[in-house]
């Protein structure tokens, strides 16, 4: 039995598709009469299966071995496409991390989206959701990873438009969408390359053409640079990143999915093709780079928000940022863990959220205050999901941090000041949003807040004893990808005092946060500098004014320009043609005069023409010119 | 066999031209559907009997008919023709039930649907070309009427535009054809003879180009596309399936079947400069898209963007990429019909397709939900989403290009994500926001409106998820156009074309 359905893993993701497909006759309307209740039911049903089928074959993968799945899927002269799946221990956890938070989000939703009409289309959205993730924790192959990131992109953008009636919501959902879009065009380049020059799409595969490969620099930097592009738009990195801020819109339990294992999805990719990257020292230096200053400008940018979901989404991008940092230093284990205990932490905050927002019906945290009394159980997630997103003991985020400066890795400088830097503004930023959120005086709009009901209530719960669960991953398992330990840098000089320091950061974070003084009514500081600070903070750097300078200005120009081209240019001319072939004819006309000498005049005329060619023998030349043609050969 | 597929249309466009006036409303469609569906029927029993391994034509049937102008009555299907045949067959039966059933004159327009879908497979099928030339030609005597009497408001203009450049293409393509005959002395118009020529390379090129003017009119390539916009606006929306779907697919089918086919020396030659015009016409085709206002204009200028890959696959002339060409066919056919089919439904039960006026299309109560939801498919369908024939038809397309003219394939993947663009700020416009009062009384959609609709999407899925159910079909005589007899012989025929090198960064 369990090797059944060890042997049938791959079906997990399928699952989560049929659960999609099985709610179309509520979404469409054809059942009418139960509401769209048995699509929500039947979707967590396929979701607990896949979480049941997951686990049994998370258990057997340890003793079973991996597994090496190939589908040949199009062959055409030189070009071979196969689909490749993976069972390992990591894929066959990510895929248990995705079936799980899966599964309570849609428990959750059920509470969530209780009044919603369209909660079938809802559900079957997340079954889509579900399975292209799922696929992407067991795929093996660059081209199919890549197919189902883009099935995420489509539902993301259709999960962020749920609420299309509302203008902020399409604005969100395109600029989702494109953002993603011009990250994954630039991925599918890179791939269409590495597809031309390598021998297979395979991760496998493309590790040992990285290791022999004889590229030019150059090509090797670009290839290096599209490869980046397609999970900086998925993991909402600078200059992507506005997308994440804008998704906020959409209902809350997709944005627990989002914030969490979504936008983890990119990294994953990225991950693994870390060997790709080693190809071309730029690559790397672009993927620290990138994931430098998003992890500390995310981090500023949260700070100043109001809107209790993009104080959250914010740090999202940061802690990606780390993400970037870790690959690009070639240390994907760190990578791996930084993902997972984010991922943990992240939802269970996000599903702490979600409860205040259905709650008081508000998501201005300056409006809030004094929930604790009222909300335990909320209270209780928010500050075990900030402990595990914070460096604090002992919770997932310690034992990675442990991990990653314990000397094992080797830890630059720079590097740890970035940590701590991310560390203390977010440390900052949850205490100021718990200050303004749970602290305080109840005003009008969190007066009357009772605890969220239990279909929420029990997810959260349960989020909040795994996320303090998760601690043993970092803790057992610090080598998933690496076969090898890494090189051993116990030489490392601040290996013994880097954790000291970040964890006396976290402190002084909390610190700040604490003493920060924090006004509800007017948020705005009497300070200039202090004021144009929060601007700058608050509207993203501007880096929404940048995209629009940029990219949307010159594309909406240059349409303007094809198209005046078009009507005035190659249609005018095309319009002068007619009107002088319409000219010509008019004039010609004088020559149907109506009388009977003119024609015959005009037909003696072309005889005549006709009999001298012919007779002066000038006809034979045309023939003959066509037959020199084809002797000429 | 093939006759039939070619002459059964013509037969029940006769029989319902005799149906008399009283009965026309009633019978005139049923016997329009039930020919379609006859034909489609023996596309079906010849797909048992087709051979995808053979090179030769197939199901060969020759009948000497003006033999002293070379004019022979030469059909066969090879593997180029085979899938623009099933598109057709396909399609002509789409467009049918898509017709409005109170159509005015149903007895005229029922005949010129099926006229059109005759000249289609003529073209198609015909191995003379002569034969191609005459079915190229009569295709376009239907569609001129088709536009001109069903048409919308500015349909003379479009019609009698539609009708002179083609006319004009028709006219360079028998040029070409004629100097071609003509200049190797050959006896017959017959195409397996003439890949034997031997001109000498500048009248090849002289050829070729006459014969690049007259078929880029038609697929159409900028700067020869002004007709298409026009036409595909006043045109109803059946005419505007057949006609993207199918009748520009006669301008990309003699462009590989003649174009590459017979000229293959001259054709390596001029490539670069061909991908070049590919590339320019694919981002002039989805910039011109991002600033319309009319959904079928958006439409229309996508169906230029994405003709143009078929172009720029077919300048690699590699085997794969002849292969991703006639895929691309494929692919570019189903998708723009869904999407011109959908405008159609929206179009009918709003009376406008203006993308500023509509908004809010989705609601699920008084809107249009299942038309806007699956409107979103076929837009990601074209976009390149994956999972549908879109993705794997232009991702082939770009891997086979991209090692031969690499800027210009980097360029056109440009052009894929500006296809995004374009459309998403129309499903935005139009489905989405708050559905206006003024839009409040649409009608409902009856399912019937809906089925072709879905049993394109349902083709687009399958097509995406197993496409080499459509490749295996050609990929032979994909490869048998760039490794043909006429070009074994020569040495021209050398490095660009098969051997993969390291891409450099100049096209």
């Amino acid at each position: 039995m369990v090797d059944f359905l060890f042997a049938t893993t791959w079906l997990i993701p399928i699952y989560g598709l049929m659960g999609a497909i099985l709610t179309l006759p509520w979404s469409l309307g054809i059942i009418r009469r139960t509401g769209p209740r048995p699509a929500a039911y039947l979707n967590i049903l396929m979701t607990l299966l896949s979480f049941v089928h997951g686990s049994v074959a998370f258990a057997a993968v340890w003793t079973q071995g991996n597994i090496h799945l190939v589908w040949p899927w199009l062959q055409v002269a030189d070009l071979n496409l196969t689909l490749t799946i993976d069972l390992s221990p990591i894929s066959l956890g990510a895929l248990e991390m995705v079936t799980g938070i899966s599964l309570l989000v849609q428990i959750y939703a059920l509470g969530y989206m209780e009044k919603d009409a369209s909660l079938a289309r809802f559900y079957g959205l997340m079954g889509l959701f579900e399975a292209a993730l799922g696929g992407i924790a067991i795929s093996d192959s660059l081209l199919l990873s890549y197919m189902l990131l883009e099935i995420l992109t489509l539902s993301t953008y259709l999960l962020v438009g749920f609420w299309y009636a509302q203008p902020l919501v399409v604005t969100a959902a395109r600029d989702a969408f494109l953002t993603k879009r011009v990250g994954d065009i630039i991925l599918l380049m890179g791939i269409v390359a590495l597809s031309s020059y390598g021998e297979g799409l395979d991760f496998s595969q493309l590790e040992t053409w990285a290791e022999s490969s004889t590229l030019p620099p150059l090509a090797a930097a670009l290839l290096g640079l599209s490869l980046i592009a397609g999970p900086t738009g998925k993991c909402a990195q600078f200059p992507l990143n506005l997308w994440l801020d804008e998704a906020m819109e959409g209902p809350n339990p997709a944005g627990i999915m989002r914030n969490s294992v979504v936008v983890s999805a990119g990294a994953y990719v990225l991950i693994k093709l870390q060997p790709v990257f080693t190809l071309s020292p730029i690559s790397e230096d672009v993927l620290i780079l990138l994931g430098t200053m998003t992890a500390i400008g995310a981090s500023l940018m949260a700070i100043a928000q109001i809107d209790i979901k993009r104080t959250m989404s914010h740090s999202t991008s940061a802690y990606l940022g780390l993400v970037f940092i870790a690959v690009g230093l070639g240390q994907v284990d760190i990578a791996f863990l930084l993902l997972f205990t984010h991922a943990v932490a992240k939802a269970l905050l996000f599903m702490s959220l979600g409860s205040i927002i259905l709650t008081t019906s508000n998501q201005n945290i300056t409006e809030m205050g004094g929930l604790w009394s009222r909300m335990p159980a909320t209270t209780t997630g928010y500050l075990v999901g900030a402990a595990g997103l914070i460096t604090l003991f002992p919770l997932g985020e310690f034992w990675t941090m442990r991990r990653w400066l314990n000397g094992t890795w080797d830890v630059p400088l720079w590097l740890l000041g970035v940590i701590v830097i991310v560390n203390i503004l977010n440390a900052m930023n949850l205490t100021r949003v718990f200050r303004l959120v749970f602290l305080g005086k109840p005003q009008a709009k969190t007066r009357r807040a009772p605890e969220v009901q239990w279909p929420m209530a029990l997810p959260l719960v349960m989020m909040t004893v795994i996320t303090i669960i998760a601690a043993i991953v970092p803790m057992q398992w610090p080598f998933w990808l690496s076969p090898y330990p890494p090189l051993d840098v116990a030489s490392n000089a601040i290996a013994p005092w880097a954790l000291p320091i970040l964890m006396a950061s976290g402190g002084i974070g909390i610190l700040i946060g604490l003493k920060l003084n924090l006004q509800r009514t007017t948020a705005r500081p009497t300070q200039v500098y202090l004021r144009f600070f929060q601007d700058l903070f608050a509207y993203d750097f501007y880096v929404e004014r940048l995209y629009k300078i940029t990219v949307v200005n010159g594309v909406a120009a240059l349409s303007q320009i094809a198209v005046w081209f078009d009507r005035y240019i190659v249609d005018g001319v095309v319009n002068l043609v007619g009107l002088a072939t319409i000219f010509g004819g008019s004039t010609l006309k004088y020559n149907a005069s109506g009388q009977s000498q003119f024609y015959i005049l005009t037909i003696l005329l072309g005889v005549g023409a006709l009999l001298w060619l012919i007779f002066t023998g000038q006809w034979t030349l045309v023939t003959e010119f066509w037959s020199t043609l084809g002797k000429s050969v | 066999m093939l006759s039939a597929l070619v002459w059964i249309p013509v037969v029940g466009a006769i029989a319902i031209l005799l149906l008399p006036q009283a009965r026309a409303a009633q019978w005139a469609r049923s016997i329009a559907l039930g020919v379609a569906g006859v034909a489609l029927l023996l596309t079906l029993i010849l797909s048992f009997e087709f051979d995808p391994a053979a090179v030769a034509p197939q199901f060969a049937e020759r009948i000497p008919w003006i033999e002293p102008l070379g004019l022979n009555y030469t059909l066969g299907m090879d593997g180029l023709a085979f899938p623009l045949i099933w598109l057709n067959s396909v399609l002509t039966l789409v467009a049918i039930f898509a017709t409005r059933i109170d159509i005015e004159r149903p007895r005229l327009y029922y005949p010129l649907i099926l006229f059109l879908s005759t000249g289609a497979a003529g073209a198609f099928l015909a191995q003379n070309l002569l034969l191609f030339f005459l079915f190229y030609e009569i295709e376009i005597v239907p569609l001129y009427f088709l536009i001109a009497i069903w048409g919308g408001g500015r349909r003379g203009y479009a019609a009698m535009k539609f009708l002179i450049y083609t006319a004009v293409s028709g006219i360079l393509v028998l040029t070409a054809f004629l100097g071609l005959v003509w200049a190797s002395g050959a006896k017959t118009f017959d195409y397996e003879p003439l890949l034997q020529q031997h001109l000498p390379i500048d009248l090849q090129l002289i050829l070729l180009i006459t014969l690049l003017l007259g078929v880029f009119i038609k697929i159409p390539i900028f700067p020869f596309h002004t007709w298409l916009p026009d036409a595909h606006v006043e045109a109803s929306t059946a005419v505007s399936v057949l006609l993207a779907g199918v009748l520009l697919k006669l301008g990309t089918y003699a462009l590989i079947k003649f174009g590459v086919g017979l000229f293959f020396q001259a054709w390596v030659i001029l490539a670069p400069g061909l991908a070049i015009l590919a590339t320019i016409s694919a981002l002039y085709g989805a910039f011109s898209a991002i600033a319309q206002q009319d959904m079928k204009k958006v439409v229309a200028y996508s169906s230029i963007a994405h003709m143009a890959y078929i172009l720029l696959a077919a300048s690699a002339s590699t085997p794969l990429s002849m292969t991703a060409a006639i895929f691309q066919m494929v692919s570019h056919g189903l998708i723009s019909a869904l999407l011109f089919l959908l405008v159609g439904v929206v179009y009918k039960k709003t009376g406008t397709r203006d993308v500023h006026v509509l908004q809010g299309l989705l609601n699920p109560e008084r809107g249009l939900p299942i038309t806007g939801s699956l409107m979103i498919v076929g837009v990601m369908a074209s976009a390149g989403l994956p999972g549908m024939v879109g993705f794997i038809a232009e991702f082939m397309v770009f891997r086979s290009t991209f090692p031969i003219f690499t800027v210009a394939t980097l360029l056109c993947l440009v052009g894929t994500g500006l296809t995004a663009v374009y459309f998403l700020l129309m499903i935005n416009r139009v489905f989405f926001g708050r559905l206006p009062d003024a839009l409040a009384t649409i009608p409902k959609v009856a399912f019937r409106d809906h089925l072709p609709s879905f049993v394109l999407t349902v083709l687009l899925i399958i097509f995406g998820l197993q496409p080499s159910w459509v490749v295996r079909w050609s990929e032979t005589q994909a490869t048998n156009f760039v490794v043909s007899p006429a070009l074994r012989q020569t040495e021209i025929y050398s490095a660009p074309a098969l051997a993969i090198p390291l891409p450099s960064l100049t096209p």
